[in-house]
């Protein structure tokens, strides 16, 4: 061991822990001043004083590329305007985030995209949220685009709609950077750019682990969980509940979008990075692995075992009750609290293994009451 | 978990064992490649090459069932060369003589002549994680389904206690759960030795706290834990089970014998949203209700206790557990909740009442989580904000205990007769034993069936060639499978998933449990394999 290395360890932490709370400075953020921390950004600070600045291209969790140039602003320290997702704040500097220069930028840029686009955008998509708040400037006719999209891919969750892309590359960076495992990437030149994986092959054949991060990143609604596709221009209007998975310990938060007439799940997206533990991600099982809730394998009425024919056949709730119940208070009375066992849950809730131990414990008298894979 | 999980990117250090993250927790592997591509170092010691492996500074690929000799010769690195925090044991722990007493003949050149990692990366591992200030440890069943299992924690515990890597941000030991609420069933006092709160129940204050909230008394009797209960169903002294929403006949270690026990059982009782194995072979099934078709709370691994919410109505008849346990309770007149009728019961008035008797959780309620969202114990009042990270300024219970470890092998080793190691373990596109996620053709197109790892050199030693079957016996069992030859496994070692009903890789492990905890030793049984 380098011993310098050790003493200048110790001496660290002797002092106690480096000190987190950098230096701050004043910006002037439409005429208010806000104090900010070196290192952020213009649009951190404008967003936390309450301004609306649209952006397309900008995800928390990636490094800014300024691709997009939605979130443009005035700013002192230049004469054109800025891309506030990767200007750093400066002591003294004056923004505009909304002066009549920004917004007829803002308007014309959306109108550009809008022309780019398939008739409809996608409702709810941050693209068509954008147009809504800030407008589209009138006359820019539409194009058709030449871009090029994948053959017919075999994975069952994902889906690539090349028309709707504006290239914003979100979804690259947070293969790359998030779930790290490059599986796609833009590539092709000039019109013909496009999202593609190596030799065009299908998502199945590449590194990527169907996180499915990249369509909730995806701010037009070009990637789309596959299953909901045919649904996508109502899925904003469906009601979401806030969950959290049944599957890992990790605990992540989801909103399952509801079909309440069909009493079906729709589709699962992350909550907003930032603002729950799972920080805008979801895994391959708690996005796409819903499928089992509304299964027909189903088990949909209590089954009890016919004691003349060996079967199980369908009963009443009272009848399996009972039965479950006579059951355990007949074990019980022959051979004693101890030949009873209770095994609850690791997937079940609280409130459910509480009352499991509580069933074994105050109603059966034992404390023969665990759980599996209890870790 | 001592830590909370977005402390996990800022850390300086991850040392990783015995948890396949990326495919197990992917959620948190992202986390701590964040932390990686911010600089921190990353030591990941698993018998396999895993992915995270990949990232790592330092890969310790040592032979599986041998962590205590990895750890303890790690800990003899760190008092060897005087690495340790010698102000933070004095002030903070117990027992440190005896463990440096026990780890004092722990060389790293020993712990390579059992481990196979070369003693000079163990002593590397040593010194990167004693000289990082936040240095975090994250384990899995990697650690705790071993017959010393027990062993592994203590431990991985010393390391964190000789060096002071407590009680501060992005540091700590962190067990990553397995199952969503294997932390909050354990919390709710779903185990024999503990009532909610993780009150021993053989406390006589603990019982009678909940014995007067529940109006009746707590059973005072020695309860058994998972594999004592898998133990006694073999010998025939259970008689009547209730099991609720798990398969033991397919993820229990040799359920070989345990079918035949279970079909001789008085009375099984199966709660569950599929007829599983188990429930083929049950007197009563109860249709149950899934995670997103009730209410509730679930407890992850870091602590936090978070919401349920029903989004879709139970397919015909069934119903949340809940409401099943509770018809159970009432049939027995114990009122579910004390003094709240039936039909008034809630999950949040539940929860009400399991946290009226513990300081842990006493200041956590539904109306709570559903202001603030979700909330870390110890939480103990509704002014209280929780707590992200454990033991700051000290371990909670006053003094961290240091204890001895001594290495004992796995049961099983490898033979003439078998002479393959079989451990088994999770791979990202399925959960447990697939109940649920076999139900879905996407994942199934990744991993449609069961297979398993075998070396290059052991697949030309034993005759198999990648994508043909093979069938992998122990002495209690055997099943056939796909063969995927791979250089994640090592040598003489072979490493198939668990989650297959088809071919139940349960068939062949050991159900030798860890003492403590009946913690089975899945990781590690003795196996042949032949072409098929
Ligand atoms: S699903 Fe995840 S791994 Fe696959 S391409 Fe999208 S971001 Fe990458
Ligand atoms: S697919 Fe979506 S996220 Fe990816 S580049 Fe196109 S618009 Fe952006
Ligand atoms: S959001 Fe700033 S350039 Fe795209």
């Amino acid at each position: 061991m380098p011993d310098d290395a050790r003493k200048l360890y110790r001496a660290e932490r002797d002092v106690g822990p480096a000190p987190d709370a950098p230096s701050t400075l004043t910006v002037h953020i439409d005429g208010q001043p806000r104090t900010a921390v070196a290192g952020e950004t213009l649009l951190q600070v404008a967003r936390r004083a309450g301004c609306d600045v649209p952006t397309l291209c900008h995800d928390e969790r990636l490094q800014p590329t300024g691709a997009c140039r939605m979130c443009l602003v005035e700013s002192s320290d230049s004469r054109r305007l800025v891309p506030s997702c990767r200007h750093p704040v400066q002591d003294g500097l004056h923004v505009q985030t909304a002066s009549a220069r920004v917004l007829r930028h803002r308007q014309a840029l959306l109108a550009l995209y809008a022309a780019d686009q398939p008739e409809q955008i996608v409702p709810g998509s941050e693209l068509e949220v954008a147009m809504r708040r800030h407008g589209v400037a009138e006359g820019v006719p539409s194009v058709t685009s030449a871009r090029a999209g994948r053959p017919e891919d075999q994975n069952r969750f994902i889906q690539f709609q090349p028309d709707r892309c504006i290239l914003c590359a979100r979804c690259t960076r947070y293969c790359d950077e998030v779930e790290a495992v490059a599986a796609i990437a833009v590539g092709h030149r000039g019109p013909e750019t496009t999202i593609v994986t190596a030799d065009m092959r299908g998502l199945l054949d590449t590194t990527c682990e169907l996180c499915g991060g990249c369509v909730d990143t995806c701010p037009t609604g070009a990637l789309v969980e596959k299953k909901a596709a045919p649904r996508q221009m109502e899925l904003a209007s469906l009601p979401t509940v806030r969950t959290t998975c049944g599957y890992c310990g990790v605990g992540c938060q989801m909103d399952l979008s509801v079909d309440r007439d069909k009493g079906q799940i729709v589709r699962v997206q992350s909550p907003p990075p930032g603002t729950t533990t799972n920080d805008g991600n979801l895994c391959v099982k708690g996005r796409f692995a819903t499928g089992y809730v509304g299964h027909p394998d189903r088990l949909t009425v209590p089954l009890l075992r016919d004691r003349a024919t060996g079967q199980l056949v369908p009963s009443t709730w009272d009848e399996a009750l009972d039965r479950a119940h006579e059951l355990l208070v007949d074990a019980k009375a022959r051979h004693g609290a101890h030949a009873l066992a209770f095994i609850s849950s690791s997937r079940a809730t609280n409130e459910e293994n509480y009352l499991a131990q509580k069933l074994a414990r105050a109603a059966f008298g034992t404390n023969n009451c665990h759980q599996c894979a209890a870790t | 978990m001592t830590n909370a999980i977005t402390e996990i990117r800022d850390a300086e250090l991850l040392f990783v064992i015995g948890s396949n993250t990326t495919e197990a927790h992917p959620i948190i592997a992202m986390e701590m490649k964040r932390a990686v591509l911010r600089g921190a170092k990353l030591i990941v010691a698993d018998p396999r090459q895993t992915w995270l492996g990949g990232w790592a500074d330092l890969h310790l690929q040592l032979w599986p069932g041998t962590d205590v000799a990895l750890l303890s010769a790690m800990a003899h690195v760190i008092l060897a060369e005087g690495l340790q925090d010698q102000t933070y044991i004095d002030t903070h722990t117990e027992n440190f003589e005896a463990v440096r007493a026990s780890v004092a003949d722990w060389t790293p050149a020993r712990a390579e002549a059992i481990t196979g990692i070369p003693a000079a990366d163990i002593a590397a591992a040593a010194r990167m994680y004693a000289t990082t200030r936040r240095a975090g440890i994250y384990y899995t069943l990697g650690i705790t389904e071993h017959t010393h299992g027990t062993d592994n924690v203590f431990c991985l515990s010393n390391l964190v206690l000789l060096t002071g890597h407590l009680g501060q941000r992005s540091a700590g030991l962190n067990p990553l759960r397995g199952q969503n609420n294997v932390q909050g069933a354990n919390d709710s006092g779903a185990t024999p030795v503990f009532l909610p709160g993780y009150q021993r129940v053989d406390d006589p204050a603990a019982r009678a706290r909940y014995s007067a909230i529940w109006g009746r008394e707590v059973p005072a009797d020695k309860g058994m834990n998972l594999n004592q209960m898998m133990h006694a169903l073999r010998d025939g002294d259970l008689k009547a089970m209730l099991v609720v929403g798990e398969d033991i006949l397919v993820s229990e270690p040799d359920v070989a014998g345990l079918d035949r026990a279970v079909s001789e059982l008085d009375a099984l009782i199966v709660v569950d949203l599929f007829l599983t194995e188990t429930a083929k072979q049950a007197d009563v099934v109860l249709p149950a209700a899934a995670f997103a078709e009730k209410d509730g709370t679930f407890t992850n691994s870091e602590r936090r206790v978070q919401r349920v919410r029903q989004a879709v109505p139970p397919p015909g008849q069934a119903r949340p557990d809940w409401q099943i346990l509770a018809a159970l309770l009432e049939r027995s007149d114990v009122e579910p909740v004390r003094g709240v009728a039936t039909s008034a019961l809630t999950p949040a008035l539940i929860y009400q009442e399991m946290a009226s008797g513990t300081d842990k959780f006493a200041g956590i309620s539904h109306a709570r989580i559903e202001n603030e969202g979700g909330l870390q114990w110890p939480c103990p009042t509704a002014d209280h904000k929780g707590t992200d990270f454990l033991h700051q300024g000290g371990p909670m219970r006053g003094k961290g205990l240091l204890v001895p470890v001594n290495y004992r092998p796995s049961v099983e080793r490898p033979d003439a007769d078998w002479p393959l190691c079989l451990s088994t373990g999770r791979t990202l596109y399925h959960y447990n034993v697939a109940t649920q996620t076999k139900r879905e053709q996407g994942l199934l197109d990744r991993h449609p069936g069961c297979f398993v790892e075998v070396h290059p050199d052991d697949a030309s030693r034993y005759g198999l060639h990648d994508g043909g079957r093979a069938e992998v016996s122990t002495r209690r069992g055997a099943i056939e499978v796909d063969v995927h030859v791979s250089q994640r496994v090592q040598t003489g070692m072979i490493w198939l998933p668990m989650h297959f009903s088809e071919a139940r890789a349960n068939l062949l492990t050991i159900d030798a449990g860890d003492e403590v905890t009946g913690t089975a030793e899945y990781k590690v049984c003795a196996a042949a394999i032949a072409p098929r």
